[in-house]
């Protein structure tokens, strides 16, 4: 009753006000604007072209340089200073007599720099060009045909061998998602962490702590604004989750429809992630280790809050907490690259690091009992952080004046 | 005498540093009991164990007729002397979160928090936010709060600092009136002019330890059993030259002299009698006038602490 009561007010205090509303409709927002904008302007403007002069008195190349993106190229009548000279080109391809025998007989001059992907798709061009050309030296009949035949375009698929069967899988996008997943962790660890620590500095400084605890114990306190944040926290993953989850039903399809030039491969993959039951696994996984991870820095950071007077002493001990979750980041940041690896199993079941790292692994697939094993051990040490924190808190919400340390905690942890 | 609240023996020890020793609280049901004491003296320590924030290392404390309980802080209301509330809320919207952790509810607490805020003149105010309030109306919301549940023990812990004489005297008027309702009110000041308006009953706490207890004016009448006023007409000298073998003090009114002739303030020694100081004083002088002194609680505070004080203490 005195709990619900606690938690309904820390709640309401925090989802009334504008800037939470403000941040949990725009970030959503921002996030996919910044995905669909590239696809948008694509669609919006079209890409500027630009255009190469091919110098080529001997005539190897001709008319076989097909346009490649935002690049044409274009035969000219003139030398190879005049082309230069010509602000109607943006570069100027000079190719060779020797080409056909010389590789290295070709040179690209350019107005701006040229990017790497331009440069080997030119090359490859030529390349092809000039293996043409030497085959048609030996007169083999049917040569086009042959040619067709034999050339190719391997794409591979990828599959994860799992409990429920084979499930197709881009770890370039696992990877991706992996990190967006881990980042939103560590930012709301973070967040909501700190906004507990700073609540409870307030209620100190300001002296209503002693006024509520008159009426309920300091642990229930302790226990409502933990919780009651942390459905604040909630609302906003589920609020953000919803919109996502919305995203991708209806509004990627359609613009993935209307975006080109993208491949037919990727657009498959990318609705396959867009499947969402996919999603809706992640979110779940995701909630549970946000509540864990949650609740066992919150704790941490609740028992700082209580032992110190003014957010300026709190600097120091808050280290305490945040260097672990930093820790706990960059160890996912390794894991990511390596999701099956001996550390990477390690650090999923240490409750410090888990939430993130665990995050970083679940878009590869995670076997079941590997979730299970680190969720366990991380609502156990959840208690355990809880247990601990409200042993200081319930002192060092009285304690006034002396800028605490790290034995001070240790020795009021240990009162009766 | 039937007492609401008693704290016997009660012991708390901070490392290194005895906040209270065995001290002893006897509160009688209906009545304003003082808590007195210098700064440091372990008043809000004592008070904190009666609202089971802490508990004692030694001792008990009895409310109602049993020992005291984590549910027994429903029926306690308490101001505590650093008084806070939250400062983004509105002040309605604040008032009944606090009733219903005190288990009222919310109808019941609107109810009567309209009734309240009428009485102390601050009916306008339900929809400020607390931060738009002055100091000392965010006290008269707060004075409310603690008292809206009807608790058969208040404890207001220095309630008049911060307040003008016009509010003060409307939190008076509201503190004897809740008595006269039927509560018990526990008054922690070292205001001592309030104390001697309000309080029934006191105790003294110096250094962790009671050393004064009783009724007001008990203790008023045996701090001043003793000593006296004498008016007179004539010359002090010869007065003070009569009298010195039945009085072991003499000394300066420091009160106005509103009545006739001069006056000085005498202790008889505890040999003589009264009949023997009046007459001799009358023999030397023209007495005009002659009344025992009771003492301010003030005077019996101070001298009370500092024969503590001069006493050894036995502290760690």
């Amino acid at each position: 009753m005195e709990l619900s009561l606690i938690i309904q007010r820390e709640y309401f205090e925090r989802v009334r006000r504008k800037s939470f509303i403000i941040t949990t409709i725009l970030m959503p927002v921002i996030m996919i604007a910044m995905m669909a904008f590239p696809a948008v302007i694509s669609i919006l403007s079209g890409p500027e072209k630009k255009t190469i002069a091919v110098v080529d008195p001997s005539g190897i190349v001709g008319n076989a340089l097909p346009a490649h993106g935002e690049l044409s190229f274009a035969p000219v009548e003139m030398s190879v200073e005049e082309a230069k000279a010509d602000n109607n080109y943006d570069g100027v391809l000079v190719i060779g007599e020797n080409l056909v025998s010389d590789d290295t007989d070709v040179s690209l001059y350019t107005r701006e720099a040229v990017s790497l992907a331009t440069e080997e798709s030119i090359s490859g061009e030529l390349s092809r060009i000039v293996e043409q050309k030497r085959l048609q030296r030996y007169d083999i009949e049917n040569l086009d045909q042959i040619i067709a035949a034999v050339q190719s375009h391997v794409r591979m698929q990828t599959f994860t061998l799992g409990d429920d069967g084979e499930k197709e899988t881009s770890s370039a996008i696992s990877y991706m998602i992996g990190i967006v997943m881990m980042m939103i962790l560590y930012m709301f660890i973070l967040m909501y962490g700190q906004m507990v620590m700073t609540s409870i500095i307030e209620e100190k400084a300001n002296r209503v702590l002693e006024v509520v605890v008159s009426s309920v114990k300091p642990y229930t306190l302790l226990m409502g604004k933990l919780l009651g944040i942390g459905c604040v926290a909630l609302t906003q993953i589920l609020i953000w989750a919803f919109i996502i989850l919305a995203f991708t039903m209806w509004g990627l399809p359609a613009i993935l429809s209307s975006a080109t030039d993208m491949d037919s491969a990727t657009l498959s993959l990318v609705l396959g992630i867009g499947n969402p039951a996919y999603i809706m696994k992640l979110f779940g996984c995701m909630t549970l280790f946000l509540v864990g991870g949650y609740l066992f820095y919150s704790s941490i950071y609740a028992a700082i809050g209580s032992s110190v007077d003014n957010i300026q002493d709190a600097s120091q001990l808050t280290s305490f907490a945040t260097m672990p979750i930093i820790i706990g980041l960059l160890l996912a940041f390794t894991v990511v690259n390596d999701p099956t690896s001996q550390l990477a199993f390690w650090t999923s079941v240490i409750p410090f690091t888990s939430p993130m790292v665990m995050m970083s692994r679940m878009p590869f697939g995670v076997a079941g009992w590997e979730i299970a094993l680190s969720a366990v051990l991380l609502f156990v040490s959840v208690l355990f952080m809880i247990w601990l924190s409200a042993k200081i808190y319930r002192i060092g919400i009285f304690m006034y004046g002396k800028k605490p340390n790290i034995k001070d905690l240790v020795r009021w942890a240990k009162y009766k | 005498m039937s007492y609401l609240l008693e704290a016997n023996g009660i012991v708390k020890d901070y490392t290194g540093h005895k906040a209270l020793d065995d001290v002893t609280v006897h509160v009688p049901e209906g009545s304003v009991y003082g808590l007195l004491g210098p700064n440091g003296a372990g008043k809000t320590t004592l008070i904190r164990i009666i609202n089971h924030i802490t508990a004692p290392d030694a001792g008990e404390v009895i409310f109602d007729g049993r020992p005291l309980t984590a549910d027994d802080v429903k029926h306690i209301g308490y101001l505590p002397e650093e008084r806070g509330l939250y400062k983004k809320m509105k002040v309605g919207e604040q008032a009944i979160f606090f009733a219903r952790l005190k288990g009222l509810d919310k109808r019941d607490a609107e109810k009567r928090l309209k009734e309240w805020f009428e009485r102390m003149e601050i009916g306008n105010w339900w929809n400020k936010k607390v931060e738009e309030l002055s100091k000392g109306m965010a006290q008269k919301v707060q004075f409310i709060i603690t008292v809206l549940h009807r608790p058969k023990l208040l404890i207001f812990d220095e309630p008049f600092s911060g307040f003008d004489p016009i509010n003060a005297n409307i939190l008076k008027r509201e503190i004897l009136r809740l008595r006269d309702e039927g509560s018990t009110v526990i008054f922690s000041t070292h205001n001592m002019s309030s104390v001697e308006e309000l309080c029934d009953h006191i105790t003294l706490i110096n250094r962790s330890r009671n050393i004064l207890t009783g009724n007001v004016e008990e203790l008023r009448r045996s701090f001043g059993g003793n000593r006296f006023r004498l008016r007179f007409e004539g010359e002090l000298s010869s007065l003070a030259e009569a009298i010195k073998p039945v009085v072991s003090y003499i000394g300066e009114d420091e009160e106005e002299n509103r009545g006739q002739g001069e006056s000085v303030i005498v202790e008889l020694s505890d040999a003589a009698t009264r009949r023997d100081l009046v007459d001799i004083a009358n023999r030397a002088t023209d007495l005009v006038g002659f009344e025992p002194v009771m003492p301010s609680i003030n005077n019996i505070f101070i001298n009370a602490v500092r024969n503590s004080s001069e006493m050894p203490v036995e502290n760690k």
